[in-house]
């Protein structure tokens, strides 16, 4: 432990002298923080609200009180009055921004239905705001409506509006889907955001494990170290030493991220991070990163050249980014099949659960405590491996290992 | 003097190539043994062995003063070496240094001390890439002597090297071995280790051919040999007394000569009508004995079964 902790000092320090390390230190958030304050430069001159045109043809006589719904609710809107056809207001809307037709005919009494045709761009709140109208056409429901059941029902049924886009091909229909839960969902997102932040950026320094584990065969300065240590605490110091490294990075990241999340966001970002949950998804990443350390060291054991890898060789090391195959079907289900295969996989299993985690309301315990066995069983497993793999690839000069040596290695 | 390191009956195969088979020596305090031996001979192989890099299949490596390899006092120049590009010249001697646990203040002097001795003055901050071969070779000699190690490896330090730093290399080795440190030395060049070395083991395709004080070598092996230059019948020459063997070529004739023989007898004795225009006669140096161990010629055999 004493000299591994000597290789792990030595490769952090090493490193945080090395200029191209710091750069990439800052360039990462740096380029995260450029990006995302990119639109709100952009989207400075957009921000002038933009005033909705909004055309009603009136066949209630209604008009008197949704323009009196409108300017109560202050809506953002210009109402006229218009006498076009349902089938004239595609036409009327090619090549038009920022406009809507809404009919009010007898199917808003008889079927609850407003037929609306909104131009393709609109503003994003129209949906929301048109919603507003309701109440005055309810009003008129019912009085004409009188108080009979039958009648009563079709008032409690309310009113649908059926909004449809034109678009310049076809006019697809949008359904205003409404209905979101009590939580908010940043609440589970923002500690696996952080988890994820920590695996990505120590799955990049695990990179650099390996880089360094083939540069210490470049370099042929291997046996000269090894007459001073065992391989064994090698490879660890290596390991430890680009884990503090990954933290570091991790810091500077977030010294970066959190003020500007906190300033341009209303999420309690330190509310919802500094939660008992955190520990477990934490946990997941540093499991995670032990996994691929170990597998990358012992990879940059078996070659002296990066530049020189096998198939076998390049394809171990896509590994770590295998857990993006599962993105789509997560996102889609994320207590569906293949969300459980991923977090059974050991090379996806953070990655999945992370991801599955943020979604998730109700976390799977049971799940949850199996792949964290499975991650941490395979991390032990490949850790051993490893160090074998280490032990004979890393004086292996002038060729790189087959799969077959490496083989032969870790059945010795 | 005290023994440091004993190796006994070292055996070792790659594959089904036997590699070493059945070696001992051993390394004592003070003096410089040298290991001999053409290319693939076994040399490199034997100490990654005792260093602990490979694992012998057979026989023993026993260091003296403790059970295991007492890394911290063992000073290592392999064959196969370099040092991280990126780093200046001075954090790699005082990391190296550390992991022998040797205190890094007493090294940060040593390291300048040498060096100064090394001609590299000023060196200390310079990026290792900068450094030219030489260099590089300087610093991984210092860098393997910084920790004052009881035990000191060097696998064919004088490869790439120029005159004048093999001299420095060579007096800072002697001086070592003056100081008390038991130096084991590779090399495949036979006029340094003739110098330098008090004792050798000669070796050839894994085995022991020659094992002994630099001095009785000499004197056991190396009989002497008597060039003429001049045209003379073969016969008339292998009939001399004591010659042990005739190599000829053109009017260029070496005579190998039995062991016992007194140069100046045999000199009187030559016959009056060799014709003779140039005459040297001197002992077999050890670089011919190794040429000869590796072209395999047996002469050594020869002389040496003369001898038994």
């Amino acid at each position: 432990m004493h000299n591994t902790l000597k290789v792990a000092k030595w490769e952090i320090k090493r490193n945080l002298k090395n200029k191209s390390f710091i750069i990439g230190l800052f360039l990462t958030p740096a380029l995260f923080l450029f990006f995302a304050l990119l639109p709100s430069l952009f989207g400075d001159s957009d921000d002038k609200p933009v005033v909705t045109q909004v055309y009603i043809n009136d066949q209630l006589d209604i008009y008197g009180d949704l323009q009196a719904t409108v300017d109560e609710h202050a809506l953002n809107w210009d109402v006229h009055t218009t006498d076009i056809s349902e089938t004239e207001a595609a036409n009327a809307l090619d090549g038009q921004e920022d406009t809507a037709y809404i009919f009010v005919d007898h199917h808003a009494l008889d079927d609850s239905m407003v037929p609306v045709y909104t131009s393709e761009e609109i503003d994003s709140f129209f949906t929301h705001d048109i919603q507003l109208l309701e109440e005055p056409l309810r009003a008129m429901q019912m009085k004409v409506a009188g108080l009979s059941d039958e009648q009563l029902a079709l008032v409690n049924q309310g009113v649908t509006f059926d909004e449809r886009i034109v678009d310049e091909s076809t006019a697809t229909e949008a359904n205003n889907k409404s209905g979101e839960s009590g939580l908010d969902p940043m609440e589970r997102v923002v500690p696996a955001a952080f988890a994820g932040i920590i695996l990505l950026s120590i799955v990049f320094t695990g990179m650099m494990v390996f880089q360094s584990a083939s540069q210490e065969k470049k370099d042929k300065i291997a046996e000269i170290i090894l007459s001073s240590l065992t391989p064994g605490e090698l490879m660890q110091g290596k390991i430890i030493g680009y884990f503090i490294l990954g933290i570091i990075q991790v810091v500077v990241f977030l010294v970066f991220i959190i003020p500007l999340a906190i300033w341009k966001t209303d999420i309690p970002i330190m509310e919802y991070l500094l939660v008992p949950e955190l520990l477990l998804l934490v946990g997941l990443a540093i499991l995670g990163y032990l996994l691929f350390a170990s597998i990358f060291v012992a990879l940059g054991a078996t070659m002296a050249d990066i530049s020189t890898s096998g198939n076998f060789q390049g394809m171990v090391l896509m590994l770590p980014f295998l857990p993006f195959v599962f993105i789509g079907p997560v996102l889609n289900d994320p207590s569906g099949l293949f969300a459980q295969i991923g977090t059974y996989i050991p090379f996806t299993s953070s990655g999945v659960l992370m991801m599955r985690l943020a979604m998730l309301e109700d976390w799977p315990w049971i799940e949850i405590a199996i792949a964290y066995a499975i991650l941490i069983i395979s991390t032990w497993l490949f850790m051993k491996l490893a160090g074998k793999i280490f032990k004979v690839g890393i004086l292996m000069y002038g060729k790189n290992a087959t799969p077959k040596e490496i083989w032969k290695w870790i059945r010795a | 003097m005290d023994t440091m390191l004993s190796v006994e009956n070292l055996s070792k195969s790659f594959k089904d190539k036997q590699v070493i088979s059945g070696i001992s020596f051993d390394v004592k305090k003070g003096e410089i043994m040298a290991i001999l031996g053409p290319n693939g001979a076994g040399k490199s192989t034997t100490i990654r062995n005792i260093m602990g890099i490979m694992y012998p299949d057979e026989g023993s490596i026993t260091f003296h003063n403790s059970k295991t390899i007492p890394r911290h006092k063992i000073g290592y120049l392999p064959e196969e070496r370099g040092l991280y590009k990126n780093v200046k010249v001075m954090d790699i001697l005082l990391y190296l240094a550390d992991l022998k646990d040797y205190p890094l203040d007493k090294a940060k002097n040593r390291a300048l001390a040498y060096l100064k001795k090394f001609d590299l003055e000023g060196k200390e901050k310079v990026s290792v890439e900068e450094l030219s071969k030489g260099m590089g070779q300087k610093v991984q000699f210092i860098a393997s002597i910084l920790h004052e190690p009881e035990l000191l490896i060097l696998d064919e330090p004088f490869s790439g090297l120029d005159p004048v730093s093999q001299d420095l290399f060579k007096q800072e080795m002697k001086s070592l071995a003056s100081n008390g440190t038991a130096i084991l030395l590779s090399s495949h060049q036979m006029n340094l280790v003739e110098e330098m070395a008090d004792r050798l083991f000669m070796m050839h395709r894994g085995q022991r051919v020659i094992y002994g004080k630099m001095d009785d070598v000499k004197q056991q092996y190396a009989n002497f040999k008597c060039t003429i230059h001049g045209n003379n019948s073969r016969n008339d020459l292998a009939n001399l007394p004591d010659v042990q063997r005739v190599e000829q070529d053109g009017d260029t004739t070496v005579l190998y000569l039995a062991s016992e023989v007194q140069p100046t007898i045999w000199l009187r004795n030559l016959p009056e009508q060799l014709t003779i225009h140039e005459l040297t006669i001197d002992r077999i140096s050890l670089h011919e004995i190794f040429i000869d161990i590796a072209t395999d010629k047996n002469l050594l055999k020869e002389g040496h079964k003369a001898h038994a």
